[in-house]
């Protein structure tokens, strides 16, 4: 019983974490986390506030369509738009492009939009609950700021 | 192999992951069975990894696109499996104790996974053969 503890050490963990090659890792888990956030979110706000005059059913066209615009995001590489990959891909560097810009344009119209649903369906509007707008203005922003992350927290270069 | 002891500690918490689940379901004072729907989250997270493992690397290098989108759809999964008990507390078919049993479990289930992937399965030795 004497000296049992003596096996233990203490801050003897080698940490040698390369922090440069787990950056793609944190990138994906954190872009994971923002965007499916997002999603329970709205998903909280449309179970709590289940009727139309509460929350107007068309609002989930917002996150609708910046999930559709994370996804067109996500799905170019940087290296296809800069022309440096190996393969041209379905539509060369000049698609790759027009589809990253159409890609931006949706996500930030549909953060745009989420503002716009707030503050002119919501707050001007002097509903009784205001929640369910909150709940769109912030599953827009979660899933905006997750596709930024996991567009550009992640690094396609690793040998540098 | 790795082990038979961290395989029996993964088993010891696998059980005690699903008894908190269960408990959160089955005790008097709660009595509803609709947390049960987060094992299928238990199910689906190990999923995106075997997955993105089969569709092979192409590259050796560390940064593979298959590997980083398992990730992130992991990660969704994981997320989902919490949201689920606490908007079933907020809109009152379960109690909060249930749900805080109910994530407890979840806690516990999912860093069983994540040490099975860390015990067993990482690495490029990762074949079939192995079991």
């Amino acid at each position: 019983m004497s000296g049992f503890l003596d096996g233990i050490r203490c801050g003897d963990c080698e940490c040698n974490v390369d922090w440069g090659e787990k950056r793609n890792t944190i990138a994906s888990i954190a872009a994971g986390v923002l965007f499916f956030t997002g999603w329970w979110i709205i998903i909280d706000a449309a179970i709590m506030y289940p009727r139309e005059d509460q929350f107007h059913h068309a609002y989930h066209t917002c996150g609708v369509i910046a999930t559709i615009a994370f996804l067109m995001i996500n799905a170019v590489s940087n290296g296809q738009v800069r022309g440096d990959s190996y393969s041209e891909g379905c539509m060369g560097q000049t698609g790759a492009r027009v589809w990253l810009f159409i890609g931006f344009m949706l996500a930030f119209g549909s953060l745009i939009a989420s503002m716009w649903i707030l503050f002119g369906g919501f707050v001007v509007a002097s509903k009784e609950t205001v929640y369910p707008g909150i709940a769109v203005f912030f599953q827009n922003a979660f899933i905006f700021f997750g596709g930024l992350v996991f567009k550009f927290g992640r690094t396609e270069d690793l040998w540098q | 192999m790795a082990g038979i002891k961290a395989l029996v500690g993964l088993s010891f918490s696998g059980a005690l992951g699903l008894t908190f689940l269960l408990l959160g379901c089955a005790l008097e004072q709660f009595g509803v069975y609709w947390p049960l729907f987060v094992l299928i989250f238990y199910i689906l997270s190990p999923l995106p990894h075997f997955i993105a493992c089969r569709c092979g690397d192409d590259t050796d290098s560390s940064s593979n696109a298959c590997r980083e989108l398992a990730l992130f759809l992991t990660t969704g999964i994981v997320i989902s499996a919490f949201g689920l008990p606490i908007i079933l507390a907020r809109k009152a078919v379960i109690y909060w104790g249930a749900c805080g049993l109910v994530m407890a479990g979840n806690a516990v289930i999912f860093l069983t996974i994540l040490g099975f992937f860390l015990i067993f399965g990482g690495g490029d030795d990762f074949s079939w053969e192995q079991w």
